[in-house]
């Protein structure tokens, strides 16, 4: 058995840079390279592609991706874990099995993992009155949006990625697994590890360090409040990281690459969209974030030690994706001088024609853009005459119709509005996708593996 | 008048309608100054309408860090919020307004 394993960091998400991803399997001598494409909306926007069309509900940079990485990987004998399977693992698998016989890749053994999507199974889930409180507003009701809910995935374990690992697989294709599993996956699986309590605290080290990489550049420089500071961020080093079997690992980058991996990049992401960070819950464990000790060695080197949790969770985390209407949105700039005054004109002119237009929303918001729209009610406002404001407005509409009226309404001020203002490109009505979290029991979910062979 | 943004870094991001700020000490002797100057109604008093549900505050003491969650704070959530942030990756940097409450 390996005493440590290398694992690199290939996406962060979906539209992530893919040149980071080739220099970690041309330099890296990985073992894995995981990649996440997924976020809580996008499996809403691939389902809703699925039913569109049977063969499509992958991740689309999945296959283009894979042309470059695979015959990489293939090369340098990394094993790549992905959930660009999306909303249809089994049709992303098919495609990459049929580029790798493209690329004359034949043998290379691609692994679906499936079990996630909980659409098929959901009325019986209604029916047998499980309480599926929505987690966030408390509302009790999903049986009253049936008729608009469009996905509903569990976030699984990484049961899956240690199954396709024991059966081989060189790629591995999964939906919504969680993005944690895509490196705790690996890990059990060479380090033979179980759910039993003699590996609780190591499972804990692993959804650590996952959860520390899992955003690629965001441990690497990007995102950082010190980001002036990074070098070249423009070529980024993805994350890599050493993890050892006793638990503890190392995280550090390719030299030569750019930005930076030190003691407040690793703090940065370490706090990054948790809850109480004693309690991290993933499908496969929980860890305690108030244990680990980071230890700056230099070089772009940071070790992790002393990472501790508890056991894995009885309930699941479901996301049940649903139509929510339509956001119509406009904008607007006015120059120096009285910019402000200007703004505050042309907001109550657009309030007057939405009245005109008879428009039905049941939201409108505006922002002052360079003054209070990334801070709302915490933003001073400006004590001088600004060069130049902004108006934004955004409307959520029940109809697409409806949302129009917000485009119309402001293209209309191009000469019913203040001298001076520039209104760029009209923004197109866009459709919304409520998200209603929920816990499901473990229970309910079975994955399944399957090899397809190229 | 010292403002948290000088002795602090931030990271933020969100579930749900929830914003969640990583606020982290540049220096550890800064980080007893954290944990007075970020509490859950200086916090809520900052950002008023804009947080509708609670906020908690959680230390982390080993990295002289503390975690702000905002509950119901992002407008109904990524997916539906009116808002141009639509992860409330910008409000952490909010948080970084807040006056350093002295000894």
């Amino acid at each position: 058995m390996k005493k440590q394993l290398r694992l690199g960091s290939g996406s962060g998400f979906w539209g992530d840079a893919l040149d980071p991803a080739v220099e970690l399997l041309e330099q890296g001598s990985l073992d894995y390279l995981s990649m996440d494409y997924l976020a809580e909306l996008t499996m809403a926007l691939l389902q809703r592609q699925r039913l569109k069309d049977p063969s499509l509900g992958y991740v689309p940079d999945l296959t283009t991706h894979m042309r470059e990485l695979l015959p990489l990987a293939r090369k340098a004998g990394t094993t790549i874990i992905c959930n660009g399977g999306g909303a249809n693992p089994r049709a992303g698998a098919e495609k990459v099995r049929d580029l790798a016989r493209d690329l004359g890749l034949t043998g290379t053994k691609i692994a679906v993992v499936e079990g996630d999507d909980m659409l098929p199974r959901l009325d019986e889930l209604l029916v047998a009155g499980h309480d599926l409180t929505n987690m966030d507003t408390g509302e009790q009701d999903l049986a009253a949006l049936r008729n608009r809910i469009v996905s509903a995935n569990v976030y699984t374990d990484s049961s899956g990625i240690v199954s396709a690992l024991e059966q081989g697989a060189d790629v591995v294709i999964a939906g919504r697994v969680s993005d944690n599993a895509l490196y705790v996956g690996p890990v059990m699986h060479e380090f033979g590890w179980t759910y039993s309590d003699t590996y609780t605290d190591r499972i804990a080290a692993a959804i650590t360090v996952g959860h520390i990489v899992e955003c690629a550049a965001a441990t690497t420089g990007g995102m950082s409040s010190r980001f002036s500071d990074m070098p070249n961020m423009g070529r980024v080093g993805f994350p890599i990281v050493e993890f050892d079997s006793n638990g503890s690992a190392t995280v550090t980058k390719l030299p030569g690459t750019g930005g930076r991996v030190d003691e407040f990049t690793v703090k940065e992401h370490l706090v990054y969209e948790i809850g109480d960070p004693s309690r991290y819950l993933m499908p496969d464990g929980i860890a305690d974030f108030c244990k680990v000790k980071i230890d700056d060695q230099g070089n772009d080197r940071v070790r992790l030690t002393n990472m501790a949790g508890a056991a894995r969770p009885e309930l699941l985390k479901m996301v049940v994706g649903y139509e929510d209407g339509w956001i119509g949105e406009g904008m607007m700039f006015f120059p120096w001088p009285y910019a402000l005054d200007r703004a505050e004109k042309a907001r109550q002119t657009l309030g007057e024609r939405f009245e005109r237009l008879g428009l039905k929303a049941s939201a409108i918001h505006f922002d002052l853009v360079g003054v209070n729209m990334l801070h709302g009610p915490a933003s001073p406002m400006p004590d001088y005459d600004p060069s130049e404001i902004g108006l934004r407005v955004a409307v959520h509409t029940e109809s697409k119709a409806e949302a129009e009226k917000i485009r119309r309404a402001c293209a209309q001020l191009w000469i019913m509005g203040p001298g001076g203002t520039s209104f760029g490109t009209p923004m197109k009505p866009r459709p919304v996708y409520g998200v209603w979290s929920t816990l499901i029991p473990r229970s309910y979910i079975s994955q399944t593996v399957e090899i397809l062979e190229a | 008048m010292t403002l948290l943004r000088d002795i602090a870094y931030v990271r933020s991001g969100d579930k749900g309608d929830v914003v969640s700020v990583g606020v982290i000490a540049k220096h550890p002797e800064d980080y007893s100054a954290l944990l007075r100057s970020l509490t859950a109604p200086a916090v809520k008093d900052l950002f008023g309408d804009w947080i509708t549900g609670a906020v908690e505050i959680y230390p982390m003491d080993n990295i002289d860090a503390v975690v702000v969650i905002m509950r119901g704070a992002l407008g109904g959530g990524a997916t539906r919020t009116l808002r141009l942030d639509q992860t409330g990756k910008a409000m952490g940097n909010g948080l970084l307004r807040l006056p350093v409450i002295k000894e």
